[in-house]
């Protein structure tokens, strides 16, 4: 098993890193005459960069890459079937499979700490958890959600369709793709050991001075996210260079499937922005090393914080929700057997959310006592945004008008994306008026809101997008039954629970409390039954999921009837994508348009030597 | 061949708005304990009223078109119609969905921001000048309220926040740690406490009340603080002036 060997080796070299890294650190602070050489944060700041690169080396970066920097031959190990999802494998195929079920993992555990708290909060006062572990587990299940709405639809589904629909090989730089993925587990480790060092007290934003004052978790959540950061800046690189460079022959950036419009945008987001973030997570561990950054004792302010970390976390809304929006309009379209309605507008909605994504981020401060001037710009450019958003509508309504609705489970959680977050859009309006928001800011009604968004929108998204690839990616096909069961218990009971949460919110009910006002016993009593409900659904998903992948029958090569290039290939596709690569002469939606072709995959004449642009690869 | 679905739809667009409007007359608020209240509630049903049809219209477009269209067999037997949406459209939804956003901006947005805001480079909610200035210190994890004459309430002392009915009742908000978030339910109101700087607002009570007659009556933080965070809250009692001195002076005479 040379896989398991690889990543156990790995893991082993991980912590030998780690430890040496502790080691280094202390015996740079015994030089220096330090009374406790090993009790400072920056020991474990040393062990995460050792521990970190060890891990890449051992995983796979060393036999790859690394070799080429001493004049080294490189090697790849190809191995057969399961093997390859635990070693350094650059196709983006195996690496958008590695991320989808890695954040799904994620997902499910992230979901079982919701559980914990929902069942905390079933009735107020505190029943089995105490005040530190309720704010562990919800500091946990944020941030660890987060990074699943961040990562699992760019990273999974992104990696997986993004170059099999513009024709291409592989992504643009095949290895940083690799380096992309192997990245995550480390930020995984690392936020699930925080409980280990007494759990998250600062919630997902990490606001200081609170961050500064916390147990050493904070260095571990830091370090984890920066790496994060990483990732999303890896990754994004990667995407915006193979959809410039890496288009198939003839398709040109007006017959680009909406879904790489939607990635396009939302990398130059994910490459803009999360640097902020970053930078801020990299200034509180200054701060707790003894600057003074956000520190008021030193001269430092705490909003500083709060305006270079939303001027990331509000553009990362947008990062989670653009492909959301994307396989939605994308789906919309292939099951409406219809073009999508108004594509220019629709991309000019991406471009424009994107534009407009970095100047509304202090709409999250509008409580943080900022000075007043600050509030008029921020609400009014909020609003604006309503605009771009409200388009998306139009193209997802216009495409279902007069169709052929083929209500298959991918198009049922499609349609249910544009549901919920005509919901999240509407309960927004609520948050960016300043004069509504001062109430709502900071209560459950906001955790409704991010919850309808982020859920309702992209969570959907991609399970549409989980039940329209998977007969792509196994070449099985999956219980339609049970998927639609899945979908009708999911979405009951998810509107059922966030639908309830906006009462206790407008009523008095803050967030991020393990007790609440008596007053609110039977609401609260109510959302928790309703999560329940929506956490059992999942278990439908997985093991349709598991056994479908195990015995499910062998699907077709392209069971929708779609027109898009990722549906002309075998299902799975070979290593190279397309046994002859593609080259498009309509757009990707011309359903119901005579005599029209999307692509074709003309055969090389035998004098023909040179590849076809945008193939490429290496 | 739009006509008949068109009807349609705008029939189910308004059977459903009619009932979506029910909302409005829906008991969602805490009791309304100042004029700030007041006003909230009142953009808060605004908003509402304007935002249900915008809902229901993505409701009753996608319900009807997943009734009327689906397909019915294993597999869709014809394509449908090439539609692009280049024409008229896209161009009378952005008006419309320009205007109201626009319009929503401008009312209740900024106006009710004019309303709330008295000066632009203040740090907070409300007319700077008040009949009763109170100093609010927040530290990890309760409050101290420091009356102008020296009288403090806090978890040790009195427990409880008084303040009079009919006057404008400032806060100055200080942290002496992290940053917390003063926000009194009844009052719709909430500014944050943050160290080094002071922050205010600004209520104007107009309605007698009390914690024990609804919860909504407490000062409770509204910004993740850290392990007790969820108990960082005050009962408040709203009360007539002459009572408000009364208590003043019993405190005073319990010695201080
Ligand atoms: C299974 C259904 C879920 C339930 C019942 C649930 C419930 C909750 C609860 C009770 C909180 C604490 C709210 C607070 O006090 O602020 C919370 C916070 C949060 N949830 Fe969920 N959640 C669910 C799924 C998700 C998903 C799928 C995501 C994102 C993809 C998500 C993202 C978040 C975030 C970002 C926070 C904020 C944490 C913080 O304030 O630091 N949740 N959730
Ligand atoms: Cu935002
Ligand atoms: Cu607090």
């Amino acid at each position: 098993m040379y896989a398991v060997k690889s990543v156990f080796g790995a893991l082993g070299l991980g912590l030998i890193g780690f430890y040496l890294g502790l080691g280094i650190v202390a015996f740079l602070r015994w030089l220096f005459g330090y009374s406790d050489p090993w009790g400072g944060e920056i020991n474990i700041i040393g062990g995460w960069v050792l521990g970190l690169f060890m891990w890449l080396m051992g995983i796979g970066m060393w036999g790859q890459w690394g070799r080429e920097w001493f004049g080294l031959k490189t090697y790849t190990r190809q191995l057969p079937g399961w093997q390859r999802y635990f070693t350094f494998n650059t196709d983006h195929k195996v690496i958008g499979i590695q991320y989808l079920v890695t954040f799904m993992v994620v997902f499910f555990l992230a979901g079982a700490l919701a559980m914990l708290m929902r069942l905390e909060l079933a009735q107020s006062g505190n029943q089995f958890l105490s005040n530190a572990q309720y704010n562990g587990t919800m500091g946990l299940h944020g941030i660890l959600m987060v990074a699943v709405a961040v990562a699992a639809v760019i990273g999974g589904i992104g990696n997986y369709a993004v170059p099999l629909m513009i024709g291409a090989q592989d992504m643009a730089f095949p290895r940083l793709n690799a380096l992309t993925f192997w990245l995550v587990p480390p930020v995984a480790v690392g936020l699930l050991a925080t409980p280990f060092l007494g759990g998250i007290e600062h919630g997902w934003t990490a606001y200081p001075p609170l961050a500064i004052y916390t147990n050493s978790a904070q260095v571990l959540f830091s370090l984890s996210i920066i790496t994060f950061g990483l990732t999303s800046i890896l990754g994004a690189l990667n995407f915006i260079v193979t959809i410039i460079y890496m288009r198939a022959p003839g398709l040109t950036w007006g017959r680009l499937p909406i879904f790489v419009w939607s990635m396009f945008a939302t990398s130059w987001i994910a490459l803009l922005y999360t640097q902020g973030f970053a930078a801020a997570l990299f200034l509180v561990l200054l701060d707790r090393l003894g600057f003074s950054f956000f520190n008021t004792a030193g001269g430092g302010d705490p909003l500083l914080y709060q305006h270079v970390f939303w001027f990331y976390s509000h553009p990362a809304v947008y990062i989670m929700v653009l492909p959301g929006f994307g396989l939605a309009l994308e789906l919309i379209a292939h099951f409406s057997r219809k073009p999508l309605f108004a594509y220019r507008y629709a991309v000019a909605a991406f471009l424009g959310i994107l534009g407009l994504s970095g100047v509304v981020w202090a709409h999250h401060m509008f409580t943080s006592g900022m000075p007043n001037y600050l509030h008029g710009p921020f609400l009014v450019a909020t609003e604006l945004i309503s605009i771009p958003t409200g388009l998306i509508f139009l193209s997802a309504l216009g495409t279902i008008w007069l169709g052929r609705l083929w209500l298959k489970p991918p198009m049922l959680f499609a349609l249910a994306v544009i549901f919920n977050f005509a919901c999240g859009g509407v309960t927004g309006i609520f948050l960016a008026d300043v004069p509504t928001d001062i109430h709502l800011q900071d209560t459950y009604f906001v955790v409704a809101h991010f919850h309808y968004t982020i859920v309702g929108g992209e969570i959907f998204a991609l399970f549409a997008a989980i039940y329209y690839y998977f007969p792509k990616m196994t070449g099985r096909m999956y219980s339609e039954r049970l998927a639609k069961l899945h979908f009708w218990w999911m979405f009951i009971g998810f509107n059922a629970t966030f639908f309830l949460m906006h009462l206790p919110g407008i009523k008095g009910m803050n967030r991020r409390i393990a007790d609440f006002p008596s007053e609110l016993d039977p609401v609260n009593l109510a959302i928790s039954l309703a999560g329940f409900f929506l956490g059992a659904s999942f278990l439908v998903f997985i093991w349709n999921m598991v056994y479908s992948w195990v015995r499910g029958p062998v699907a077709e090569a392209n069971p929708w009837q779609a027109r898009t290039l990722e549906w002309q290939t075998s299902s799975p596709p070979p290593h190279e994508n397309f046994p002859v690569p593609p080259v498009v002469s309509g757009g990707p939606y011309d359903y119901g348009v005579p005599g029209s072709k999307h692509a074709t995959f003309p055969v090389p004449s035998a004098g023909f030597a040179g590849a076809p642009a945008g193939g490429g690869g290496q | 061949m739009h006509g008949k679905h068109l009807i349609s739809v705008a029939l189910l667009w308004a059977g459903l708005t009619a009932i979506g409007e029910l909302l409005v007359f829906a008991d969602l608020f805490p009791p309304v304990g100042s004029h700030e209240a007041e006003d909230f509630d009142s953009i808060f049903r605004f908003l509402l009223i304007l935002g249900i049809p915008v809902f229901t219209f993505v409701i009753a477009v996608v319900t009807y078109a997943a009734l009327t269209w689906r397909v019915r067999g294993d597999q869709p037997d014809e394509d449908g119609p090439p539609i692009r949406g280049r024409g008229w459209v896209p161009r009378i939804w952005l008006a419309i969905t320009g205007a109201l956003a626009v319009f929503v901006m401008i009312h209740p947005g900024l106006t009710g921001l004019a309303k709330l805001q008295s000066s632009y480079t203040a740090y907070g909610w409300g007319p700077e000048e008040a009949d009763l200035e109170i100093d609010v210190t927040a530290f990890m994890w309760q409050w101290t309220f420091t009356y102008p004459d020296g009288t403090e309430i806090s978890v040790t002392k009195g427990k409880e926040v008084v303040i009079p009915v009919n006057k404008h009742v400032r806060f100055n908000v200080n942290s002496v740690d992290v940053v917390h978030s003063l926000w009194i339910p009844a009052f719709r109101m909430k500014i944050d406490a943050i160290p080094g700087r002071t922050t205010y607002m600004t209520v104007y009570p107009t309605e007698l009340g009390a914690y024990n007659d609804d919860q909504a009556y407490r000062v409770q933080c509204a910004e993740l603080c850290g392990l007790d965070h969820s108990k960082m809250w005050l009962p408040v009692r709203v009360v007539t002036e002459s009572e408000f001195e009364a208590w003043l002076a019993s405190l005073k005479s319990e010695g201080k």
